[in-house]
């Protein structure tokens, strides 16, 4: 018998996956040219009003007035916020760690019960907005950092509780079968072969909750948790345009020195592994 | 005396997928040291893994130590593995924990939550863990991190962890596979050792044929889910093995 070879035949995408991207492709831009064409989005006009902008920040808001953000009154809400962030996210994370650890499908202690249990959990924190669990909050126990601090623990619970449950489903599954061979129960699974492995992660994860609480706390504020956000409010109504200014300047600062302590923390972090 | 007897064992890992054992039957007596060989993808692991249940068995029936291991709830099973001592081919070491407290994680099956938060194992195991390093020639390593050390020294770890459970049997997945020639001898020589030392019975899957024949007095040889071998090591003939690895000559 002769053996014929044939060369084999290859392309990099075979014909019902190449159909599948691009259509996918097609779909995504045909909803996008749709839903410019829905919004009657003018682009020249678009273009005329960045122009407008940034006279009318000049005209206004200019220039800011810094004493007003230099004054003890303000300063005392600049640490209210930053408490508010450290008590949401302390709070936040302290209840994502249980939750992740149930959500996570590879050592879950329980796939019927505990599973369901902290998915939701996560879930609901994330499906509700920070602005919306200030509100609710509000309505629940007033204006003030009470409510704020709720508000911030919910949205660190479902923001930690995830990317913790992600960490969690990646490590290696060889030492959690040496507990579990060795008569561990979920929990001492959970100590002794999970948390070694993402202890860095986890504490990478945590420094980056507070970084972007910090940053929510400023819109709970506005809407009714204390602190910056509060004062933004304030002088918007009263339509104290300089002090406006002052403040949103402020609030970029403060977030661009929590963002660079947050970065350079979690770097110290990751060496120390 | 049987330690673990073993009937119409079959494994499947989807209800789909392919049976990976297709009804296997063996015994381990309380003085054996059994290798099991056999080409890669035969279900030498998947074997080891169901006696444990770290793989759920779809059929057959498993007795170890007088416990039908597949009629367990959770609590039982987890009672019934703390007797079972288990080394494998990767070692499972727990890397960012000290080698100590490697070591006492054999223990956790007889430790409460509250102390296994705290690491405060009783003094007794603490005391049992620094003989068992000793015995396997760590003791010079017992606050080193378990990745520091090397394939060998890893290895040994792993077989103090398995014998601070006080095991009524072993059950090793290819232990040296991951060491060179020269350490596997002496890290299966040390599990020989130790075994009729302590008089543990092991089961263990081993890739190399010589080092089978070397440390264990009988061979169970299985080829594509089936036993196809079972005897004293030096009833094992040539034809046998030829029969075993068959696919692989192919
Ligand atoms: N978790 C799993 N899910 C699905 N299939 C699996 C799983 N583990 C193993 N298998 C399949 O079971 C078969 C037997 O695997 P097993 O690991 O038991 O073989 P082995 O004899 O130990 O091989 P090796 O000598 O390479 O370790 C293989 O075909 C493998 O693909
Ligand atoms: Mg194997």
């Amino acid at each position: 018998m002769v053996d014929q070879h044939t060369p084999p035949k290859w392309s990099r995408y075979k014909y019902p996956e190449s159909l599948y991207k691009h259509g996918t492709l097609l779909i995504v831009l045909l909803f996008l040219g749709y839903s410019l064409h829905f919004l009657n989005v003018d682009i020249p006009l678009l273009l005329g009003a960045l122009g407008g902008l940034v006279g009318v920040v000049g005209d206004r808001y200019y220039p800011p007035d810094v004493a007003y953000v230099l004054d003890r009154g303000y300063l005392a809400a600049i640490l209210d916020t930053l408490q508010m962030s450290f008590l949401g996210g302390f709070a936040g994370v302290c209840l994502a760690i249980p939750l992740a650890w149930f959500s996570a499908w590879n050592v879950s202690p329980n796939r019927r019960v505990f599973f369901p249990i902290g998915r939701l959990g996560v879930i609901s924190c994330r499906a509700i907005h920070e602005t919306i669990w200030t509100i609710l909050f509000v309505s629940v126990l007033g204006f003030g950092m009470l409510a704020g601090v709720s508000a911030l623990t919910m949205f660190c619970v479902g923001f930690a509780g995830k990317l913790f449950a992600d960490e969690i489903e990646a490590i290696e599954m060889g030492p959690v079968e040496a507990m579990r061979s060795a008569g561990a129960n979920p929990f001492q699974v959970f100590l002794y072969a999970v948390v070694p492995q993402v202890r860095v992660a986890f504490t990478g994860i945590a420094i980056y909750t507070w970084d972007v609480a910090f940053r929510a706390a400023t819109v709970v504020g506005f809407f009714g948790g204390g602190g910056m956000g509060w004062y933004l409010k304030r002088n918007v109504q009263q339509l104290e345009n300089l002090r406006v200014a002052a403040i949103i300047l402020s609030i970029i600062a403060m977030v661009l020195v929590a963002e660079f302590l947050s970065g350079w923390l979690r770097a110290t972090v990751n060496r120390a592994k | 005396m049987t330690v673990l007897s073993v009937t119409g064992l079959k494994v499947r890992y989807s209800a789909k997928g392919p049976e990976i054992l297709k009804g296997i039957d063996f015994e381990v007596k309380s003085d054996d040291f059994l290798a099991i060989i056999g080409p890669s993808g035969a279900g030498k692991s998947t074997l080891i893994r169901a006696v444990n249940r770290l793989v759920e068995p779809t059929a057959g029936e498993i007795i170890l130590l007088d416990h039908n291991v597949c009629d367990l709830n959770a609590k039982q099973l987890r009672e019934l593995r703390r007797n079972v001592g288990m080394i494998f081919q990767e070692f499972n070491l727990i890397n960012r924990m000290s080698v100590m407290d490697n070591v006492l994680s054999g223990r956790l099956g007889y430790t409460g939550n509250m102390r296994s938060l705290f690491r405060m194992f009783p003094k007794e195991d603490v005391d049992q863990a620094l003989y068992y390093l000793d015995r396997v020639g760590l003791s010079d390593h017992i606050n080193k991190r378990a990745d520091e050390l090397s394939g060998g020294q890893r290895q040994r770890v792993g077989i103090a962890r398995a014998l601070m459970q006080r095991p009524k049997l072993l059950l090793l997945d290819e232990p040296t596979s991951a060491l060179d020639p020269k350490i596997s001898r002496e890290v299966m020589g040390l599990i020989r050792d130790i075994a009729r030392e302590l008089k543990v019975p092991a089961l263990c899957n081993i890739h190399d044929v010589q080092l089978a024949k070397e440390f264990c007095n009988r061979i169970i040889g299985m080829q594509d889910g089936y036993k196809k071998f079972d005897g004293a090591t030096e009833t094992l003939k040539d034809s046998d093995l030829e029969e075993i690895y068959a696919m692989e000559v192919l």
